[in-house]
């Protein structure tokens, strides 16, 4: 679909860039933040993007309050370095990723707590904002243990009010803050996202549809393109020499232009900017941090028996990228979800799963993901979206080849392992199923010293309030 | 295998369902159709499974109103409290469980035994309700 117009390297305005775009794509140039304003009453069909601020360490919180206003960090697997800020902690200039153990002599100086990451107690608690966000949309895509994009209809007002209703939902069933975004496309809503966030008077919610068009013209002009959803310092290095410096740079940009420079990917970054919706509604992601499986349906799922198929082709798949990343996961969340067309029949069931040890055996996962939802979805319901993601990722650790012809338990040297931590720590420390465990928690795995309780996961755990 | 959402927060019923064999090989249990009928706690005793949370008592202030330490405390976070709501608060940092109490005189965290005392919160912007209590499960 290459524009037969001359590429314009950096256009004057979007009606330019539009006009010397992509004329196949470009139906929906005029519906984004430009000058054609929807009517008060005009019922509209947006996208929101709903996060959870710094959401480990709001995790913490919502069960400690004494780590309110005070700044804290999430360190990752085994203590190692910092994973989650809280804005206290980052005005100290502290930086994701940075060691721990740079930081440990210098803490009770700073005032800062540290905690290791609790993904029992993150994995819930996103189980929970997940499902209930589902109650407030047309469609739901997750997009990240603390992200997720909804669909809302309503006029601009109403979108307004939906997005403080939200945020208000979400903290008062969880004590988790979020911010909203919403806008015409994926890309926008992740903007507008960022803008509630950075402005703290917004409240937390930002509508492009409501806001001054000058006003984002301006933040656009001002804001890196490296702000973007999906831009990098290095491709931000490429396009800064090229002129494309502001988001609003990129957005004026020739998109047949970025499409032949750059890629189809940051080509409909600069559709979506001008308000041309492009990226697909389901994609399979993986990160440091997480792996999401999920799909649509093209028929919709009306029974459980169906949906364990889904869940079990899912699982495998996840399973299976797990192994290529030679990476185990120690937390998976099954969830599924009716379209806008049945809203009579609206079920978004999300339910998260704590697994007894990091792993990535498909056997294991699959009996996971089939579990997790086998008392939430509803018979005669159609579902049409389902997924499964595994967070809490570590590597595996030097692993064997994998072979198909080996089991299952046998490739990851149980026997061996077995006899290695009746060694260390006794006889009755370990054994196969339920025989002489002498303790409940194997937790042999990890390094965690500064483990905050699995508050509401585990019941020798619970959080305690005083009688006193 | 620990299951920790969904409708069963801290109970072990789900994990019935996943280390059943038969469930992931896609054949739906036998025995299932039989037992559609017990009593599902979570059902009667939670409202809404995204807002509900148990904590644990540690204290004597509330025996009065029969919850006791060591009790666990269903508590939903997202009802309103109202004047006489047994509230988890937060105090100082801490969480708290006290009878809410909306007074002429202003707000009240009362005590229900005498050998404690009320807690005045002068100012309602100090004080902060993490949820309602709406069960106790009392150990007899």
């Amino acid at each position: 679909m290459r524009s037969t117009e001359e590429p314009v390297p950096v256009a004057g305005s979007p009606a330019e860039a539009a006009a010397a775009g992509d004329t196949s794509k470009s139906a929906g140039f005029c519906t984004g933040t430009g000058a054609a304003r929807p009517g008060p009453l005009q019922q509209l069909h947006r996208i929101a993007l709903v996060d959870v601020n710094s959401f480990y360490v709001s995790c913490e919180r919502a069960f400690d309050p004494a780590l309110a206003g005070i700044p804290v960090v999430v360190l990752s697997n085994n203590d190692g370095c910092v994973v989650a800020r809280s804005d206290e902690a980052k005005a100290l200039g502290i930086k994701t990723g940075e060691p721990w153990f740079k930081l440990a002599d210098a803490a009770p100086h700073l005032g800062l707590v540290q905690r290791s990451s609790n993904y029992e107690l993150y994995g819930d608690l996103s189980s929970r904002v997940m499902e209930l966000l589902g109650r407030y949309a047309l469609w739901q895509e997750v997009y990240s243990i603390d992200e997720s994009f909804l669909g809302l209809a309503g006029t601009a007002e109403e979108l307004d009010t939906q997005g403080a209703d939200i945020r208000a939902a979400v903290a008062r069933h969880t004590g988790l803050p979020v911010c909203v975004g919403i806008g015409t496309t994926k890309t926008l809503a992740k903007f507008a996202n960022r803008i509630a966030k950075q402005n703290k008077h917004l409240g937390g919610v930002c509508s492009l549809d409501t806001m001054d068009p000058e006003v984002v013209e301006t933040i656009m002009s001002r804001v890196p393109v490296t702000g973007l959803w999906g831009v990098g310092a290095k491709l931000g290095k490429r396009l800064g020499a090229l002129g494309i410096r502001s988001v609003a740079d990129l957005k004026a940009a020739d998109p047949a232009l970025i499409r032949s420079r750059f890629s189809v990917t940051l080509q409909r970054t600069v559709l979506e900017l001008n308000g041309t919706s492009c990226l697909p509604l389901e994609e399979e992601r993986a990160d440091r941090q997480q792996l999401i499986f999920s799909r649509s349906f093209s028929v919709p799922v009306t029974t459980a028996a169906e949906m364990r198929q889904v869940m079990s082709i899912y699982a495998q798949q996840a399973a299976a990228r797990l192994e290529r990343e030679g990476q185990q996961a120690r937390v998976l969340t099954a969830y599924a979800g009716t379209s806008h067309f049945s809203q009579k029949a609206a079920s978004f069931p999300s339910v998260t799963v704590r697994l007894q040890s990091p792993t990535s055996d498909p056997v294991v996962l699959t009996r996971a993901a089939v579990g997790a939802l086998e008392d939430s979805i509803l018979e005669g319901v159609p579902y049409t979206k389902a997924g499964v993601m595994l967070s809490g990722l570590s590597d595996a650790g030097a692993q064997p080849v994998f072979d198909e012809f080996v089991s299952a338990h046998e490739h990851r040297h149980i026997g061996e392992l077995l006899g290695k931590v009746a060694d260390k720590y006794g006889a009755a420390s370990i054994g196969l199923g339920l025989a002489g465990l002498s303790s409940t928690k194997p937790d042999w795995t990890m390094s965690r010293k500064f483990f905050s309780p699995r508050y509401t996961t585990d019941w020798d755990e619970l959080p305690v309030v005083r009688a006193r | 295998m620990p299951v920790f959402s969904g409708n069963t927060p801290g109970t072990s019923s789900r994990s019935q369902a996943m280390s059943d064999g038969d469930a992931a090989s896609g054949f739906p249990s036998p025995s299932r159709d039989y037992f559609d009928g017990r009593i599902d706690l979570n059902r009667h005793l939670i409202r809404d499974i995204t807002s509900t949370y148990v904590v644990r008592v540690a204290g004597e202030s509330m025996t009065g109103t029969g919850i006791s330490d060591g009790d666990e405390l269903i508590v939903d976070r997202s009802l309103t409290p109202r004047d006489g709501s047994v509230v988890v608060a937060v105090l100082n940092g801490e969480l708290i469980v006290r009878r809410l109490r909306l007074t002429g005189r202003g707000i009240v965290l009362a005590a229900e035994n005498p050998d404690y005392e009320d807690i005045s919160v002068s100012d309602p912007a100090e004080l902060s309700v993490w949820g309602v209590v709406t069960r106790c499960l009392h150990h007899v």
